[in-house]
């Protein structure tokens, strides 16, 4: 049952956003490290110190861990959910909207490990980090990175769309993250390179997926009345889901038709006051390129199965890059496919910097909404609503 | 009898425990067992230790008869190690719609075709092979069968 209920609707303000950038290389940094120096870069931000803060919600690196690091004196609530990031800005907000803490420091740290790039196995201080237990250790699955892979082969069989229509993610992400210095791959790319790419399971190929990173991105996450007294102009939370259906097993789902990001699509429109027609900005999740297409689909702006058709109607062709009806861009960080596989973090911190006035070359005139839906279909289905208050 | 202290090590990459162990223990007879609930009939895979369809705690490791439709069907350029499995061929891996209810599927290889004839579509049959001397269920190409 999906309900329209938002008590906590404009309630929560995101009051900065901060990141070291990424690079596509193993760095000599642990991820404390480098999650510490985007959250001292957010604080900073804000014109607070650590004693401004009186909440912690990360990702792999443990609150325990970053409030020692950063000697914040007392916290009253602290958590760390699963990533997409999603997850992290709902704990957050919720916490903040609830009275559980006030100032909340909300983080997360890309980093290259074992599960995400063999390259980490050079790195004897990553060879233990995190590995994905049961997904991949045998072939026969398409649970893990594979689940994309399959239903993208299937998005193939049902409808009249080609791979070039997956290139076209890619071509548009590093297009965006030409312009954006924080992003980890920035040489251009054009549709001969992307079908040159080399496979890794059909019909993906190395280009079809993320980037594995070191980097991190910080946010500072409070009230609209604390937000508005600190230094940046405050982004309001509108709306979040995290929508999952029963049959949220990679080779279970029950078709393209029918998964999280459905649920998610609902929610979310029943919750905030904009939709697709009412937004400046759009953030479909592209950990692979299939899932762009789908979020396309998903979120109504083509039918099911014509994604392909619908970004060579708003295709700048000049500039290799998406415009939603000559102004809209798609991800104009550069996305996970060349700013770096950040799980959503990139997204909510473009998104913030969009609606503060802070993208530098990249800012969209006027942005004052932002559509992002972090997440893929089964397990991590995701979808938020910001507006600049 | 394989000890469970064992089984571990028999099915080497999968994730053995109490909601699954039947399943693993039906493939060294060579029978792929899928939950079906003795209450409602209902099918569900991967084993979860009640029916999602009525609550049912009545749930009946069973034979299925390995007729399906490939649902999903991708090839790997790269993987895992695994016995028998290079590469240097891309693996076909398949989700296949078993027959016994829509919607209940099951994951593994095609064997014993050329890549180009494992479709989407395609009707399969279930055969058993092994791998480090452990019986893996997989799929053939059922003879003369189209779309």
């Amino acid at each position: 049952m999906i309900s329209a209920r938002n008590p906590m609707k404009d309630k929560v303000a995101i009051a900065a956003a901060a990141t070291t950038g990424f690079t596509a290389q193993n760095t000599e940094r642990s991820q404390l490290s480098l999650g510490a120096e985007a959250c001292i870069k957010a604080i900073r931000a804000c014109g607070l110190t650590a004693s401004d803060t009186d909440g912690i919600c990360g990702s792999a690196v443990p609150a325990a861990a970053m409030q020692s690091a950063l000697g914040i004196p007392e916290v009253t609530w602290f958590a760390n959910p699963s990533i997409p990031f999603g997850n992290q800005i709902a704990a957050a907000a919720a916490a903040v909207h609830a009275g559980l803490a006030e100032v909340v420091l909300a983080y997360h740290t890309p980093y290259r490990l074992p599960w995400n790039t063999s390259g980490a196995l050079k790195d004897p201080f990553r060879r233990g980090g995190m590995t994905m237990p049961g997904a991949g250790a045998v072939p026969e699955t398409v649970a893990g990175v594979a689940g994309y892979t399959a239903w993208a082969a299937r998005y193939l069989h049902e409808y009249d769309a080609r791979r070039e229509h997956f290139g076209y993610v890619a071509i548009n992400d590093r297009s965006n993250a030409a312009r954006n210095p924080a992003a980890a791959m920035r040489a251009p790319l054009d549709m001969d390179d992307y079908l040159a790419a080399r496979m890794i399971r059909w019909p993906l190929s190395m280009l079809d997926m993320d980037v594995a990173v070191d980097g991190a991105d910080a946010f500072i996450i409070t009230t609209p009345e604390r937000a508005r007294d600190m230094a940046l102009p405050p982004v309001l939370i509108q709306a979040v889901v995290l929508g999952m259906i029963d049959r949220n097993e990679e080779d279970q789902t029950p078709g393209l038709h029918r998964h999280g990001q459905h649920v998610v699509v609902e929610a979310l429109k029943a919750r905030s006051d904009f939709w697709t027609d009412g937004m400046d900005l759009f953030f479909p999740y592209d950990g692979f390129s299939f899932i762009t297409l789908a979020w396309i689909e998903s979120v109504g702006l083509c039918g099911p199965g014509e994604a392909g058709g619908f970004i060579e109607a708003n295709w700048d062709q000049a500039a290799k890059r998406i415009l939603i009806d000559g102004h809209i861009p798609v991800n104009p960080h550069g996305g996970s496919l060349s700013e770096g596989g950040s799980q959503g973090s990139g997204h909510v911190r473009e998104a913030v910097h969009q609606l503060q006035g802070l993208a530098g070359e990249r800012q969209v005139e006027g942005a004052r909404t932002a559509l992002l839906t972090p997440g893929g279909f089964f397990f991590n289905a995701q979808g938020l609503t910001l507006r600049r208050a | 009898m394989v000890t469970d202290e064992a089984l571990s090590a028999v099915f080497k990459g999968h994730s053995i425990d109490r909601d699954n162990v039947a399943h693993f223990r039906g493939r060294l007879e060579r029978r792929l067992l899928i939950n079906r609930c003795i209450d409602c009939g209902v099918w569900r895979h991967p084993p979860r230790p009640i029916c999602s369809s009525c609550w049912s705690s009545r749930l009946e490791p069973t034979p299925v008869a390995g007729t399906g439709t490939i649902h999903l069907a991708i090839f790997l350029h790269q993987g895992p190690p695994a016995e028998g499995v290079d590469y240097a061929t891309p693996y076909p891996v398949v989700t296949v719609e078993l027959d016994e209810q829509p919607g209940l599927r099951f994951t593994s290889s095609v064997v014993g075709a050329p890549n180009e004839t494992i479709a989407i579509g395609r009707r399969v049959r279930l055969d058993w092979i092994e791998r480090a001397g452990t019986p893996l269920p997989v799929f053939r190409l059922a003879e003369g069968a189209g779309q």
